[in-house]
């Protein structure tokens, strides 16, 4: 592989790895905001303990959206430097929107929820996970910006050879990103609802002491997955739209986005059928324990449906790195060796990974032990009293 | 308004410098730190909201200074080694408490702070064309500042009394030096007046909320018994 192809295979990887962890925390951030609101209402130790466990799981989550995500930043500046010479007055824009306004902002109020705990006064503490849940969304704004830019560069004009910002509110409302929002939005809570009836169905099928606690977030679960996979399949397809008015040959000259879309929409339609019968018998659901086994083998595809969707996406705008201006090829980094290449490859790549495989492992483990053992909202142990 | 983001630019990092600073001092000094649940429960609530300083950092270049961004690329292996460093030092202050031996990740903690410093050493040497070996020297010399810092922040949260503000300057004074030394060369690099303008505009509506939630977080966790998720 020459340098050209390990700077595309380290940004494939190291997005695929960050948008595994990333999807997971659009869909939960909301369930365990609406989880802590319930608490906050009723009190009750089952809602503690619900909003406990799925918070415990969601922070673990993103422990490894935040490291990829450094990683995924800065490989701009490292290894594509050519796409911010000829672009970065405007794709430059959305970023530090996104660092500032967003990301700032979710990483604060994430601290103060995590360790807010018996801290803070009680709807200030909820308000804090709620600011945690809109700036992760306003996160998945700008980005989705960014990327539908390169996707079709609405907003810019050329001047001399770089691009310059022209029309702001042009860049805002692409006709790639219209649809391909929400479609990324409903895809994290497809994800979610998922995640969540597949964890209950676990304790469920175990008949571990906790079946009052996850009939609840089985019933909850059920309908994210329903609300998200009607929202995903259907703004999947608003999409071919717009995107055939401003990048006509995207699916059908590429034969991995081809290939790639084609799976993602099969796999939609049978997580969207899957989440329509059993909202029909979501009543029943948590009792009915041969379908339990079922939910829990149907945990894998929406994640790999995200992925098959990043890579229909982008597979399908080569070869250019911002469509009909910049080639990926002259967006590389000029005179990038592939000593450096290789050795953040190893870097990345390989830490990146590691740490991927030993969270998710993490996560296995949370789920196993159940809503006992909860670290997060733990009562911290009482200072030792000085005696003289 | 380029004097207002180069302005924007040298707080962000300054900021960094002496906010994360403390956390990268107390991680380079838990192998001779005899109470380390203690040290982490210490700088744990902060961690999340130090960090992100060097997040918005590098968004400010990316939107405000995009030429400037090929200072990454220039200084590659160094960059590459801060990435790599602090994603030990986070990986294990959150795998520091559940996942094999908690020594393992303290030695993670301590090495991932260590390479972050000598990354910024070579980073901000680099800047100004010095070889790699005066690079590593004022790493250490970075290093040697956020163990002084790291050491005044335990002993003000764990015993109470003097004052950050002295140590946490000195510890943002290695940032600033060559932000000053380059000054008239990062302005001049600065995205359009237009670009400017607009992001201003879109960023002054969130300042109250940035700076809240930061005195928040201060407000919350400077005193009171330690929490110890980390």
């Amino acid at each position: 592989m020459d340098v050209l192809d390990l700077a595309r295979l380290q940004f494939a990887v190291t997005g695929s790895l960050h948008f595994l962890f990333v999807v997971l925390t659009l869909g939960l951030a909301p369930l365990v905001a609406i989880m802590h609101t319930r608490f906050a209402r009723t009190g009750s130790t089952l809602d503690e303990r619900l909003t406990r466990f799925w918070g415990q799981i969601y922070v673990t989550n993103y422990a490894l959206g935040i490291v990829t995500g450094i990683v995924m930043e800065f490989q701009f500046g490292l290894s594509w430097s050519g796409l911010t010479h000829y672009a970065g007055d405007v794709f430059g824009a959305p970023l530090a929107l996104e660092t500032l306004i967003a990301f700032f902002l979710e990483s604060t109020f994430l601290g103060l929820w995590i360790f807010g705990w018996h801290r803070l006064p009680k709807w200030l503490h909820v308000a804090t996970i709620w600011m945690v849940t809109l700036t992760a969304y306003a996160s998945a704004f700008w980005i989705m910006v960014a990327n539908s830019f390169l996707q079709h560069p609405a907003g810019a004009v050329g001047d001399g050879n770089v691009l310059r910002l022209d029309d702001f509110g042009a860049l805002l409302t692409n006709p790639s990103l219209s649809m391909a929002l929400p479609h990324v939005l409903s895809a994290g809570l497809t994800v979610g609802g998922f995640v969540v009836m597949s964890v209950s169905a676990y304790h469920l099928f175990r008949k571990t002491p906790d079946q009052a606690l996850f009939s609840r977030s089985m019933r909850m679960g059920i309908w994210t997955a329903f609300v998200g996979t009607m929202a995903v399949v259907g703004f999947g397809f608003a999409q071919f739209g717009p995107v055939s008015g401003v990048q006509p040959d995207k699916f059908t000259d590429k034969p991995l986005a081809g290939a790639a879309l084609g799976f993602m929409i099969m796999i939609g339609h049978l997580l969207q059928l899957a989440a329509l019968l059993l909202v029909i018998v979501v009543k029943w659901a948590p009792r009915w324990r041969a379908l339990h086994p079922l939910i829990i083998a149907l945990t894998p595809l929406p994640f790999l449906a995200a992925v098959l969707g990043w890579i229909a996406r982008e597979a399908g705008r080569q070869p250019w790195m911002i469509w009909d201006r910049l080639k990926v090829a002259d967006a590389i980094t000029p005179g990038l060796t592939s000593g450096q290449i290789t050795l953040s490859f190893v870097g990345f790549v390989g830490v990146l990974s590691l740490l991927a495989v030993a969270d998710y492992l993490l996560i296995v483990r949370i789920v196993r032990r159940g809503p006992h053992e909860i670290a997060l909202g733990e009562r911290p142990a009482p200072e030792p009293v000085l005696t003289y | 308004m380029d004097i207002l983001w180069f302005a924007v630019l040298s707080l962000l990092l300054a900021g960094y410098f002496a906010l994360e600073g403390f956390d990268l001092g107390v991680g380079l000094l838990l192998p001779v730190t005899p109470d380390r649940e203690r040290a982490i429960g210490a700088i744990g609530p902060f961690v999340l909201a130090n960090e992100v300083w060097l997040i918005a950092f590098a968004g400010v270049l990316f939107g405000a200074f995009p030429a400037l961004e090929t200072v990454l690329s220039a200084n590659y292996a160094a960059v590459v080694l801060l990435l790599v460093s602090w994603v030990l030092r986070d990986a294990g202050l959150w795998f520091r408490r559940r996942l094999a031996v908690p020594a393992l990740w303290e030695y993670a903690i301590a090495l991932g702070s260590l390479g972050v410093c000598l990354a910024w050493g070579l980073i901000l040497a680099g800047l100004a064309h010095f070889p790699a070996v005066v690079g590593l020297l004022y790493g250490l010399l970075i290093a040697a500042l956020f163990v002084i810092h790291g050491r005044r922040f335990l002993a003000w949260r764990l015993t109470g009394g003097g004052s950050l503000l002295v140590t946490g300057a000195l510890a943002a004074v290695p940032a600033l030096v060559p932000l000053v030394g380059m000054a008239a060369e990062v302005v001049g690099n600065a995205a359009p007046s237009e670009n400017l303008t607009m992001l201003t505009f879109m960023v002054l509506p969130f300042v109250p909320v940035m700076a809240g939630a930061q005195i928040w977080v201060w407000r919350a966790f400077a005193k009171g018994p330690l929490i110890t998720y980390f």
